[in-house]
């Protein structure tokens, strides 16, 4: 009994040792436990708190996260347009999916689209312009953000179809970012008119029937998502796999381990640094950081004290050391920024003349010269800003500066926004175009809800660059509009930040083994082009 | 308190009272028998679930935000959340709104999704039924591993099986379940490969493929009852074999240590073990929200988390009402199994 005893727990450890064994050791003989693709089906994992929260459903008319939920419905509707890129990121442009082209008309009030030939829904309907209308009017009353209902449309019939092929959208001014962002807004996905007619709004959240390269065989909302090849899809050959399977999950470490154990071969979206570089280490994982397009901002309140006082805003810039919160906490990945664009967006500039760098010792005497400043530092909850808001404390405490964070859900941050009294946030202005929903318009014009720039000069630039279509006259405008930002002091940017795809190794794709800017948050896969290698 | 100590307390509360009376003075009624006992309970759930629904939906009304404003995100305007709370009926009073939905609830409709507009009957049904396997698989998991562990440690208190399975149970009692759940994907998942990390596969798919889905996320929420099953049964059986005059009488007429440890001391420490695990059922569904999260499995668990994140309140409200009559319904079986044991709670003897 006593010896029966003894062994048990030499068993147990001679048992799990080889597992041990293996967790010690992540870089070594990782192909042998990493993800690989089985078949010709793929399992994406997307974080339950964004994108792989999809609470509404899919309908784009009715869904109010379609911008988060980018992937699945790529995949699912495949989009009049979509954004793509070089290989390495470069020569970013809107390129057509199911529409073949656009062009632009009468000074930029006048969009039309030409819808490409013999497309057909799966359900076997035909895809044309009458479809494509009655899709843009639906979704013009959703309530979503994604619907692009703050674009100058003209009122009486914003859309008319002159042929079955072609789409016209008609505008009261110039709106210059029209076709930059229409890759994220609820007009981009195309679904069936006859399909929700015939199964009805309720079901059809759930089951939507679109023209993209694959349809829906079950869809249990922010859980799991399975799609099928779609066999009529209009491109030959396409799409490459034969099932998609988009799995919700709480937790990137949760997620390393699924890609680890090969019960997934897709992470969109990784922002765990200590991950990403885990994933590195793993031969059987490859990494694709994304073009960044939306630089990380601390919004000033300069509607409220202290930050009404443009030396207290000054004293911000002197004190924040972007170098070190880029290096130290980020590995040196993301570029430091100072404007609202990206290296992976329109119109970028890496510097701005002027800008105030870091001066520990001017941020001091300013402080002392202000008698102290007492400040609420308050970002939405995520990893990334969480970890940088920690930083910015620390550092602006060396230079005098009393700092509390707040960290705040949806909710709370917008009653701060309403209520006004709020000092400085922690946010991301940015996105593919400047001008597009998100981007520096939404975080420093007078009208928008989430500003905290009041100035009439810095209005009528962001405007004006807004309703033009020459590329050169847009840029110029940027740029006078960063400056002005810069001198006035308004928001000091830190780095643009950029999610990173983690994916097995066998596995290639558009904007995810290739490098796509993302058009928002989230780099758009061109999930009918993604392919397993054969093994 | 620990869990010896929690373990030798509630040991005593169903001998002290008489076993099928411990936790509700019911002696008078169990005359009536079992009819009369559900009857009464049943009446006496109704408060109680009104009283949970109430306060369910009055803490997710004091609570920031709404669910037009967690739907739309950080990005929606103020004009954009107001249109949309009014589509949601959001704009109603608090109070027209819990008496509306509780008169559904009353007629059996337990409302719409404001998030999904599915009907929450619908979503409970598609989710309830991965939970339910989920949890019987950990009960049972943990019973078929606590029970000869606890028996064995009995048998020869302070031996090497007991002193090994104290501190196994201790282990499993002090590592959190979400903690246990990735080292337990690493080991098994990720190194061995003999279990998937994520997913559940149902039993019409295949009865193998469905135990091995539920194996990880049932052993992650098993292991720590095995601790607090193994050590509470272990000293009550202990508390019987040195205490109790019908162990004495048996042992006098030389039966087995072994026929006496498991045929009369575990039938009467059974009651006491009754009743945490019916006591644990209802905590223990609620607890399934942050495995089910982790194995990404589709149960009720994470539908719940998903309705608090969105403010879902009609589904979170359903959800609570449903895991507040489990609870109760869970307590009943445990009293009506309290009858079968025990001829004296059949019969009413006192």
């Amino acid at each position: 009994m006593r010896t029966r005893c003894r062994i048990s727990p030499v068993v147990m450890a001679a048992a799990l040792l080889p597992a041990l064994y293996g967790c010690s050791r992540p870089g070594q003989d990782a192909g042998a436990s990493s993800a690989s693709a089985s078949g010709n089906e793929l399992t994406v994992l997307l974080d339950a708190g964004y994108a792989g929260a999809w609470p509404g459903g899919l309908d784009p008319a009715t869904s109010t996260t379609g911008r988060a939920n980018l992937t699945l419905m790529n995949a699912v509707f495949g989009g009049l347009f979509q954004l793509t890129a070089d290989a390495d990121g470069s020569n970013a442009r809107v390129a057509g999916v199911l529409a073949r082209d656009y062009e632009v008309r009468d000074d930029g009030r006048t969009l039309v689209i030409h819808l490409r030939d013999g497309v057909r829904f799966t359900d076997g309907t035909p895809f044309d312009a009458e479809a494509v209308k009655f899709n843009i009017e639906r979704d013009l009353t959703s309530p979503c953000t994604c619907a692009p209902t703050a674009w100058p449309w003209r009122r009486e019939e914003p859309v008319t179809i002159p042929d079955p092929h072609t789409v016209v959208l008609h505008f009261t001014r110039p709106y210059g970012a029209v076709v930059n962002a229409l890759p994220a807004t609820n007009v981009n996905w195309i679904v069936s008119p006859t399909a929700l007619a015939q199964i009805g709004e309720a079901q059809f959240r759930i089951t939507p029937v679109g023209a993209g390269p694959f349809r829906i065989v079950s869809n249990q909302l922010s859980s799991k998502l399975v799609l099928e090849r779609n066999p009529t899809y209009w491109q030959q050959g396409r799409p490459y796999l034969d099932k998609l399977v988009f799995q919700s999950i709480g937790g990137e470490q949760a997620a390393m381990q699924v890609l680890q154990a090969g019960d997934a071969q897709v992470y969109e979206g990784m922002t765990s640094t200590p991950l990403i570089e885990h994933a590195m280490q793993d031969a059987g994982l490859a990494v694709t950081q994304q073009p960044p397009t939306s630089p990380y901002v601390v919004q000033l309140n300069t509607a409220h004290p202290p930050f009404d006082d443009k030396r207290a805003r000054e004293a911000i810039y002197y004190a924040t050391d972007v170098e070190a919160i880029r290096t130290g906490l980020f590995r040196g990945w993301y570029p430091v920024s100072q404007s609202f664009t990206g290296p992976g967006g329109l119109f970028h500039h890496g510097t701005v003349p002027g800008y105030r760098g870091y001066d520990p010792a001017r941020a001091r005497a300013i402080v002392a010269e202000l008698g102290g400043l007492h400040i609420t530092l308050g970002t939405l909850r995520s990893f990334v800003a969480e970890q940088v808001t920690t930083a910015l404390q620390s550092q602006w405490r060396e230079a005098g500066i009393d700092v509390s964070i707040e960290t705040h859900d949806f909710a709370v941050l917008i009653r701060e926004f309403q209520v006004g009294k709020w000092d400085a946030m922690l946010q991301t202005a940015g996105s593919y175009d400047p001008e597009a929903s998100g981007g520096v318009s939404f975080r420093f014009r007078s009208d928008q809800p989430f500003t905290g720039v009041h100035d009439p000069k810095l209005d009528a630039l962001l405007l004006d660059a807004a309703a033009s279509f020459d590329t050169h006259e847009r840029d110029g405008l940027y740029l006078q509009a960063a400056h002005y930002i810069s001198d006035n002091a308004y928001g000091p940017f830190l780095f643009a930040f950029a999610s990173t795809q983690v994916f097995a190794r066998d596995v290639s794709g558009p904007g995810l083994s290739t490098k796509i800017p993302a058009i928002l948050v989230n780099t758009g896969i061109w999930w009918q082009d993604v392919r397993i290698a054969a093994r | 308190m620990t869990a010896d100590a929690a373990a030798t307390s509630a040991t005593r509360m169903p001998l002290a009272a008489k076993p099928g009376e411990a936790s509700t003075g019911r002696s008078k009624r169990s005359r009536f028998g079992p009819l009369a006992l559900i009857g009464g309970r049943i009446l006496a759930a109704v408060p109680v679930l009104f009283g949970v629904s109430l306060l369910t939906f009055v803490a997710l009304n004091v609570l920031p935000g709404n669910a037009a404003q967690q739907l739309l995100g950080a990005d929606a305007t103020p004009e954009q959340i107001a249109r949309f709370e009014a589509e949601l009926d959001l704009d109603r009073p608090a109070v027209e709104r819990y008496l509306s939905w509780l008169g559904h609830v009353l007629t059996g409709d337990l409302g719409h999704s404001l998030a999904s507009r599915q009907p929450v009957a619908g979503l409970v049904a598609e989710r309830l039924p991965v939970t339910l396997e989920l949890v019987a698989f950990a009960f049972a998991l943990a019973l078929a591993l606590a029970l000869p562990a606890a028996l064995l440690s009995a048998r020869r208190p302070h031996g090497a099986v007991d002193r090994l399975t104290r501190i196994a149970g201790m282990a499993a009692l002090s590592v959190p379940n979400y903690v246990l759940a990735l080292v337990l994907v690493l080991i098994f998942s990720v190194n061995l490969r003999l279990f998937p990390s994520i997913g559940f596969v149902p039993i019409d798919e295949g009865f193998w493929r469905n135990v091995k889905s539920l194996t990880l996320p049932g052993t992650a929420i098993a292991l720590p009852l095995f601790g607090f099953y193994c050590r509470f049964l272990r000293n009550d059986l202990l508390e019987q074999l040195e205490t109790e005059a019908y162990i004495v009488a048996a042992k006098a007429r030389g039966v087995r240590s072994w026929r006496i440890l498991v045929l009369h001391a575990l039938r009467n420490s059974a009651f006491g073990l009754l009743t945490i695990v019916a006591l644990n059922f209802g905590t223990l569904i609620s607890g399934t929200v942050i495995i089910e999260q982790i194995f990404a499995l589709p149960g009720l668990g994470r539908l719940l988390l998903q309705a608090v994140l969105t403010r879902d309140v009609v589904v979170v409200q359903a959800l609570v009402l449903l895991l507040a009559s489990f609870t109760i319904a869970a307590n009943l079986c445990a009293d009506l199994l309290y009858a079968v044991l025990d001829p004296r709670v059949r019969h009413g003897h006192r």
